[in-house]
C-alpha cells in the first residue's frame, strides 16, 4: 500500500484500529476486581507488546520509509503512546493504577507479603512508556506517600523510643527501602526515596536523638555503646549538618567532663591517679572514634582539641605528667615487657603533646629525672633514653640537651670514681664515699648550702677533691649535701643489727649520736648546720615514721619544734635486715615550691621570647604590633603558650635597649634597629 | 665641667633680672616652671637646670633676644607655644630627656610625676592624677621613654571615658595596666569620671 502511495491511509487505518482494540482492552481492564487488577493488566500489557511486534515486523516497510519521510510517529512508540493513552490514562484506571501501587507498598511497610513480581512488571511497564510516565504515574506520588508514612511513623516512634531503638528502627526501614527499590523501583529512585526517609526519620529528629535524655549521644558516650554510636554515625552521615552536630555535642561533653577531672579537688590529691584518668579517658574516645566513627578525622581532631582544652585548665598538669612517668619509671614497670613500655610511654607523649607549656613540663621533669638518677631508683635505663629520644623527636634537641648531659654526668662519674679508688688502694676498708659529679647548668638549680659532713667524710671528701682537681684543672666542686644518701651500718640496744639507707642529711645527724646519747633540737641543728626546714623533715622521718624511728624524741608529739631533744631508740626493731629510711618529702611540691618554679619558668621565658622577638624583626625589618605578637605566639609555641602581655613587656625592653624602635607616624609599627 | 654654665644660682639671678618669680622657677622636682622647660627646650639645653654658654647664646639668638626687655617680652610669647599642639609635643618628648638624670635611660618616678603634672596642668587631660597615683601605687619605678612618649598619644587618642581605648593597641604595659586599674577602681562609671573615687 506505501508502494501505491496508500501510506497515509494505511498509517491512520493502524491507528484507528489499534486505537479501537486499547478502548476494548482498558475497558476488560477496568473491569477486573481487586486484586486481579494489576494481573490483568500485565497479561494485557504483555499481550499487547506482542502484538505489537508482530505489527511492526508486518509494517515494517511502512516504518522504514513512509514515516521517516512524512515524520509521524515509528510504529512500536506510536503502540506505546496508544497504550498510554487509552489504557492508562483512562479516567478510571488512572488513579485506581497509581493507588493499587501505593497500597501494596504501604502493605509491604506494614509488614506483609506482597506479590513482589507483579509490581516489578507494572512499574516496569511505567518505566517503558518512558521516565516522565513512571515520574509522574508513580515515583512523584510515591515519595509524597512515603514522606507522609514515615514523618507519623518518626513521629510515633520518638515519643515512644529511646534514642537507640529509634535508630534501630530507622536504620531497618532505609534498608528496606533500599531494598524495595532493588527489586521493584527503578534504581535510579533509590536516592529519592532514602532521602525521602533521610530527612523525615533523621534530619526532621536530628537534635532531638543527639540530646534524648538518658539514651543520647551524651548516653552511648559515657556507657561505650559502640554499635549504638556506630549505627548513629552512619546514619547521621546521611544528612547535612548530622555529624556536626554529633560532634559538637561530643567534643561539648568531652569538654566538661575533662574540665571536672581536671578540677576535682580530689584528684589533685594523686598525680599519678590524675594522669591515668587521663589516659584512660583518651583511651575512651580513641576506641570510639576507632570502632564507631569510622576513624573520622574530624572526630579526632575534636578530640586533640577538646584533650588540649581542659588538659591546660589545671596548670598543674604539666607537673602531674612528669610525675606520672617518674612513677611509671620508678617503680610501675618492673615486669613489664619492653612493648608495654613503649606503649605507656607512647600515651604519655599524646597527653605532652596537648600541654601548651612545654617547658614547665620540662623543669619538672629535670628535678624528678634528678631525684631518679642520683638515688639510683631508675628502673630502665632504656626507657628513660626511649623516653628522651621521643622528647626529642618532639621538641627538637634543646629541650632535651640537658636532660642527656644528666645522663652524661652519671656515666662520667662511675669512670671518675673507679679511678679515684685506683688511684687511693688504702681507702677500700674505710667507708666508702660515691660522688656524682653533675655540670652546673645541667641539673635543677640547687641552693647549694653544704652542712657539716663527720670528720671522717669530710677528709674523704676532700682527698676526693684533690684527686678530680688534680685531673680537671680549672673546675670547682662544691657538694650538694641536700641531694645525697648513704647507707649505715648500726647497732642497737639488745645488739640488733640493721643496715640502714638514709639520706646524707639523715646520715649526719645519726652519726653525732656515735658520740653522744642525748642530742637537743639546738645541738644538732648546730653540728650539722644543716637548712632548718630539712633538718625538721630528716629528724621527722628518723622519729616519727613508724617502723623506721630509730631515733627517739622527747616529749613526743607529731610536730619537731625546737625544744625537743632525741635518743638512739634502743627498741628499734625491723624484720628486715636493711631499713631503708625515706625522707618525708611532699612528692607534689608544696604551695611555696610551686610559686617558685612558677617564676623560675617565667624568667626562663624572657630571654626565649626576646629571642624570638629580635629574630623576627631582623628578618622582616618592620611589623605591626598585632602580627608581631601573632608570630612570637607561634614560634613559641612548641614550648609554651606566651603570654601577650609578657611578649608587650619585652618589647618595651627592646625598645629601651635600642634594639627597635616605634615608628614616628604609625605608633604600632615597630621597626628592627640593626 | 661646670666652668661657662648657669646652674641654679645664675638661673636665680637670670630670673631676677627678667622678673619671673625665682621661687617658681627654682627647680623643685614638683615646681617645674614652664617657662623654664620651654627655654630649655629653645636651647636645646641637655638637663634641667643647667645651661651651657653655648646653649645659651644660640638659644637666646634663635629667639632674637639681645636685652632683658626683649627676653621679658618674650615670655608671654613662649608660654603661648604650649597651647600649640606640635610644639607642645615636642616640648612633651623633649622633656624626657631634659628631666631625666645624665647616664639614665629611664626617668625617676618622682620627676616623672612632677613633669606630668605640670605639663598636663596645660594639656588638661582628666585622668592625669588617676595616672600618676596609679603609678604610686602600682609601679613606682622610673618611666622608659616609650613610656613617656606614648602617655601623651594615650591622652590624645584616647578619651577620657576610655571608650577608644583598644587592648590590643600596642599601648605599652603600664597603660593597658592603668585602664584595668581605672575600671577595677571604678572611676570609668558610664562612660564618666567618678572623682569621688580619687583618694587625695
Amino acid at each position: 500500500m506505501v508502494l501505491h502511495k496508500f501510506g497515509d491511509k494505511l498509517y491512520s487505518g493502524l491507528v484507528a484500529t489499534m486505537t479501537g482494540h486499547l478502548k476494548d482492552i482498558a475497558q476488560s481492564v477496568e473491569a477486573a476486581q481487586g486484586g486481579s487488577f494489576l494481573e490483568e493488566l500485565n497479561r494485557k500489557w504483555n499481550d499487547h507488546n506482542k502484538a505489537l511486534q508482530m505489527i511492526r515486523d508486518i509494517l515494517m516497510y511502512m516504518d522504514r520509509t513512509y514515516i521517516p519521510s512524512t515524520q509521524k510517529t515509528p510504529v512500536h512508540e506510536l503502540g506505546l503512546n496508544l497504550w498510554k493513552e487509552n489504557v492508562i490514562y483512562s479516567s478510571q484506571s488512572r488513579t485506581r493504577l497509581l493507588n493499587t501501587l501505593l497500597e501494596l507498598v504501604h502493605s509491604e511497610r506494614t509488614a506483609e507479603v506482597i506479590d513482589r513480581g507483579i509490581m516489578r512488571n507494572i512499574t516496569k511497564m511505567l518505566m517503558d512508556l518512558g521516565p516522565s510516565v513512571y515520574g509522574q504515574e508513580f515515583e512523584t506520588h510515591f515519595l509524597q506517600v512515603s514522606a507522609e508514612f514515615y514523618r507519623v511513623e518518626s513521629q510515633k516512634f520518638i515519643e515512644c523510643c529511646d534514642c537507640g531503638d529509634y535508630l534501630k528502627k530507622a536504620e531497618r526501614r532505609l534498608n528496606e527501602e533500599m531494598e524495595r527499590v532493588s527489586h521493584y523501583l527503578d534504581s535510579r529512585t533509590e536516592k529519592k526515596i532514602t532521602n525521602v526517609v533521610e530527612k523525615e526519620m533523621i534530619e526532621n529528629h536530628m537534635l532531638r536523638l543527639i540530646h534524648m535524655e538518658n539514651s543520647g549521644l551524651v548516653h552511648m558516650l559515657c556507657d561505650d555503646k559502640y554499635e549504638d554510636l556506630s549505627r548513629m554515625y552512619n546514619l547521621f552521615r546521611r544528612v547535612t549538618d548530622g555529624l556536626s552536630k554529633v560532634r559538637e555535642v561530643m567534643t561539648s561533653h568531652m569538654r566538661e567532663s575533662g574540665k571536672q577531672l581536671v578540677t576535682d579537688p580530689e584528684r589533685l590529691k594523686d598525680p599519678v591517679e590524675y594522669v591515668q584518668r587521663l589516659l584512660d579517658e583518651k583511651d575512651k574516645y580513641d576506641k570510639i572514634i576507632n570502632l564507631a566513627f569510622n576513624n573520622d578525622k574530624s572526630f579526632q581532631n575534636a578530640l586533640n582539641s577538646s584533650f588540649e582544652y581542659f588538659i591546660n585548665l589545671n596548670p598543674r598538669s604539666p607537673e602531674f605528667i612528669s610525675l606520672f612517668v617518674d612513677d611509671k619509671l620508678r617503680k610501675g614497670l618492673k615486669g613489664v615487657s619492653e612493648d608495654d613500655v613503649e606503649v605507656t610511654l607512647d600515651k604519655v607523649m599524646m597527653l605532652f603533646r596537648y600541654l601548651q607549656e612545654k617547658d614547665v613540663f620540662e623543669k619538672y621533669y629535670k628535678q624528678h629525672l634528678a631525684k631518679r638518677l642520683l638515688s639510683g631508683k631508675t628502673v630502665s635505663d632504656d626507657a628513660e633514653r626511649s623516653l628522651i629520644v621521643k622528647l626529642k623527636t618532639e621538641c627538637g634537641y634543646q629541650f632535651t640537651s640537658k636532660l642527656e648531659g644528666m645522663f652524661t654526668d652519671m656515666k662520667t662519674s662511675q669512670d671518675t670514681m673507679q679511678g679515684f679508688y685506683g688511684c687511693h688502694p688504702e681507702l677500700s676498708d674505710g667507708p666508702t664515699l660515691t660522688v656524682q659529679v653533675l655540670t652546673t647548668g645541667s641539673w635543677p638549680t640547687q641552693s647549694s648550702v653544704t652542712c657539716n659532713l663527720p670528720a671522717e667524710m669530710s677528709a674523704l671528701c676532700e682527698k676526693f677533691r684533690s684527686y678530680y682537681l688534680g685531673t680537671h684543672t680549672g673546675r670547682r666542686l662544691s657538694w650538694q649535701t641536700n641531694m645525697g644518701t648513704a647507707d649505715l651500718k648500726a647497732t642497737f640496744g639488745k645488739g640488733q643489727k640493721h643496715e640502714l639507707n638514709v639520706s646524707t642529711y639523715q646520715m649526719c645527724v645519726l652519726m653525732l649520736f656515735n658520740n653522744a646519747d642525748r642530742l637537743s633540737y639546738k645541738e644538732i641543728e648546730q653540728a650539722t648546720e644543716i637548712p632548718a626546714s630539712d633538718l625538721k623533715r630528716c629528724l621527722q622521718s628518723l622519729a616519727l615514721v613508724k617502723g623506721r624511728n630509730v631515733l627517739r624524741k622527747e616529749p613526743m608529739g607529731k610536730e619537731i619544734v625546737e625544744d625537743d631533744a632525741f635518743f638512739v631508740n634502743d627498741k628499734f626493731s625491723s624484720k628486715l635486715y636493711k631499713v631503708k629510711i625515706g625522707t618525708v618529702v611532699a612528692q607534689k611540691e608544696s604551695e611555696p615550691e610551686k610559686q617558685e618554679t612558677r617564676q623560675r619558668v617565667e624568667e626562663d621565658r624572657k630571654p626565649q621570647i626576646e629571642a624570638a622577638i629580635v629574630r623576627i624583626m631582623k628578618s622582616r625589618k618592620q611589623l605591626d604590633h598585632n602580627n608581631l605578637i601573632a608570630e612570637v605566639t607561634k614560634q613559641l609555641q612548641s614550648r609554651f603558650l606566651a603570654n601577650p602581655t609578657e611578649v608587650k613587656k619585652r618589647i618595651e625592653s627592646l625598645i629601651e635597649r635600642d634594639f627597635l624602635e616605634r615608628d614616628d607616624s604609625d605608633r604600632r609599627l615597630y621597626r628592627y634597629l640593626a | 665641667p661646670y666652668v661657662d654654665m648657669i646652674l641654679v644660682d645664675g638661673i636665680t639671678l637670670l630670673c631676677n633680672d627678667i622678673q619671673v618669680d625665682p621661687q617658681d622657677i627654682v627647680m623643685v622636682t614638683r615646681n617645674v616652671e614652664n617657662f623654664q622647660l620651654v627655654l630649655s627646650w629653645h636651647m636645646k639645653a641637655g638637663t634641667m637646670c643647667e645651661f651651657s654658654k653655648k646653649e645659651f647664646i644660640e638659644g637666646l639668638q634663635s629667639l632674637g633676644i639681645d636685652s632683658l626687655e626683649k627676653f621679658q617680652e618674650k615670655i608671654p610669647y613662649m608660654r603661648s607655644e604650649l597651647k600649640d599642639e606640635q610644639k607642645f609635643r615636642e616640648i612633651y618628648n623633649f622633656a624626657f630627656g631634659w628631666a631625666k638624670e645624665k647616664g639614665q635611660k629611664s626617668l625617676a618616678l618622682d620627676t616623672a610625676i612632677g613633669m606630668w603634672q605640670l605639663l598636663f596642668a596645660e594639656k588638661q587631660w582628666p585622668l592625669v592624677d588617676h595616672w600618676c597615683q596609679f603609678l604610686q601605687a602600682r609601679h613606682n619605678k622610673a618611666i622608659s621613654r616609650d613610656t613617656w612618649s606614648q602617655l601623651l598619644e594615650f591622652a590624645k587618642t584616647v578619651g577620657s571615658n576610655l571608650s577608644d581605648y583598644d587592648a590590643e593597641g600596642a599601648w605599652p604595659y603600664l597603660i593597658d595596666e592603668f585602664v584595668e586599674y581605672l575600671n577595677e577602681n571604678g572611676v570609668i562609671q558610664n562612660g564618666l569620671i567618678n572623682d569621688s573615687s580619687l583618694k587625695r
